[in-house]
């Protein structure tokens, strides 16, 4: 584990527009005439705000009695002066302590509420985080990791690095990696507490003890800065509503020389033959009915512009096609099945379409997995592939 | 809160981490509460369920109690800190010299954190307390991270606090 950079300074910030104060980083200081400065910017936004006070903790990594004494005192103080006003501590289901101190203050003063924020990060988040999702990235990680495990050296994945997967899901990808590439530490990172559970129960039958599941919010990650020498996160910037801030998360956690690797698709470059109209039809219609989400899966060809704009340079782009044809043609059929029930039987339901629509969206899927399994059929599903590295 | 009936037996609970330092060394500069609860924290939690929460929850007990030796400001002498693990639970044993003065002090918050009326209290010291006392920092372990608190007083003039923290329930 890394040894350096112990106390991250911490960060306070008033949003006149939002109405919000937002503290982060490490605030643990001997006396309150520390933090003097940040109280009495906390004072001036309470003067300055007009119905509601946002109090953003939710990237507070550490507070010690004695800054939590002080905040809540200007808060507590505020209530019983300001009865006009009242106030909401966004707090991070990852940092429990968080919710369970500033929880005290509603006891003390109604006025203050407190709301975890990481449930409404990103519109999709329900479909993605749903345990029905499971069986599609076992299968998919699958599929991919033939290409994957050969693509990764010449991203720059070396044996002995410290590695970080973010967006793990089911952690899978993790224990390939951790074989194949005999990491000297790796931490893997989801939001989904079923899939992680999934993760650990999976290594634990393996006897695999080396692998760090944590839940997290990848947008708000608890790890600290340049620990990684190679970070992944695959599939997941195209579900994020805020891909660039993901990305600027990557960003930090890497090491300076270090790499991040991501992996996304083009939805609507799904092809199969025959009846490649319909297939090509439905795609297409996956890729508005995700954007409805606030989903980019057409992502894939914009890696590069991302990595680019987070600050990467040394960038790698690259693209590969799972197909039928990459062992067992069931394997690919599965995958759409899946894409099938989640795709038509749950989002375009959510979204209100009506079941004529759905008749169609399903039939493409249908005709997908007909094209992977007819004996001279074609099915494909492109991924694209990209890393940068961080300036060291 | 625990009662002593669920607690095992101090054989059960098996070392992991100590540091020892002298007290003159260790009050020079404030941020080595914050350097050595991280660093402990991130020790011990390596192989727990979740490491890296684990870690962030571990530091900030860890913290107060390192905060609350600071405090106590007695120069001479040293300063121990041995964390022990019990299945979900670590126990920190922190040992620190305590004049006289104080035992009372200590002995007294120590209990308040098994009163029944310790979370009343606690809201208390948020509600009118400019700066936490020790006895409102004891009370925050016991409140907000379940945390079974004792004092040993064997090793005189040290006193040890000695801190039970299911935490691995806890972060879930």
């Amino acid at each position: 584990m890394s040894t350096t950079a112990f106390a991250v300074p911490f960060k306070a910030e008033f949003d006149p527009n939002s109405q919000e104060f937002a503290i982060s980083g490490v605030v643990r200081p001997r006396s309150a005439d520390e933090i003097a400065a940040t109280i009495s910017m906390l004072k001036g936004a309470i003067e300055e705000v007009r119905g509601v006070l946002y109090v953003n903790v939710k990237r507070l990594v550490q507070m010690n009695n004695t800054a939590y004494h002080a905040f809540a005192r200007v808060l507590l103080d505020a209530c019983r002066t300001r009865s006009d006003i009242r106030f909401v501590v966004v707090t991070s289901s990852v940092v429990g302590w968080t919710e369970r101190m500033f929880a005290h203050l509603n006891k003390i003063e109604p006025q203050v509420t407190v709301e975890v924020y990481d449930s409404k990060f990103y519109p999709g988040q329900s479909f993605v985080e749903n345990t029905s999702f499971i069986p599609i990235l076992r299968t998919q990680t699958k599929m991919t990791w033939r290409h994957e495990r050969a693509i990764l050296p010449r991203h720059g994945l070396r044996p002995g690095m410290t590695m970080a997967d973010i967006c793990c899901g089911i952690g899978d990808f993790a224990m390939l990696a951790r074989k194949e590439f005999q990491p000297a530490r790796i931490v893997a990172l989801d939001h989904s507490k079923a899939s992680l559970a999934y993760a650990r129960d999976v290594a634990s039958g393996f006897g695999v003890t080396d692998i760090e599941y944590t839940y997290g919010d990848a947008s708000e990650m608890l790890l600290e800065d340049s620990q990684f020498d190679f970070v992944t996160c695959r599939h997941s910037l195209q579900i994020f509503n805020q891909p660039d801030v993901l990305l600027k998360e990557l960003f930090r956690i890497c090491k300076p020389g270090g790499r991040v690797y991501i992996t996304n698709e083009k939805n609507s470059h799904c092809l199969g033959e025959p009846r490649a109209q319909s297939i090509q039809w439905t795609y297409n219609e996956v890729a508005k009915l995700f954007s409805h989400f606030e989903m980019d899966v057409e992502l894939g060809p914009k890696s590069k512009r991302y990595l680019v704009d987070a600050g990467f340079d040394d960038i790698i782009v690259e693209s590969f096609m799972v197909t039928n044809l990459d062992g067992d043609p069931h394997d690919f059929a599965d995958i759409i099945a899946a894409w099938e029930n989640v795709y038509a039987g749950e989002m375009a339901v959510k979204r209100g379409d009506p079941p004529e629509f759905i008749d169609r969206f399903r039939q493409g899927f249908r005709d997908h997995i007909f094209a992977a399994l007819h004996p001279k059929g074609y099915a494909g599903w492109p991924i694209w592939a990209a890393s940068g590295r961080k300036p060291l | 809160m625990h009662g002593a009936e669920n607690q095992p037996t101090e054989a059960a609970f098996e070392p992991l981490l100590q540091f020892e330092m002298e007290m003159g060394a260790f009050l020079s500069d404030w941020n080595h509460c914050d350097q050595l609860s991280t660093f402990m924290a991130r020790m011990i939690s390596h192989n727990r369920t979740d490491p890296v929460r684990h870690s962030n929850f571990f530091s900030s007990a860890l913290n107060e109690l390192l905060e609350v030796s600071f405090r106590s400001g007695s120069p001479d002498g040293r300063i121990g800190c041995a964390v022990y693990r019990w299945g979900p639970t670590e126990r920190v044993e922190l040992t620190f010299p305590c004049p006289p003065g104080q035992r009372q002090f200590y002995r007294e918050a120590v209990s308040k954190t098994r009163d029944g009326d310790a979370h009343a209290r606690y809201l208390d010291s948020i509600s009118t307390d400019l700066a936490p006392s020790r006895e409102a920092v004891l009370l925050d372990l016991s409140i907000n991270f379940d945390a079974n608190v004792r004092l040993d007083e064997s090793d005189p003039p040290s006193i040890t606090l000695v801190v039970d923290l299911p935490l691995e329930g806890v972060v879930r």
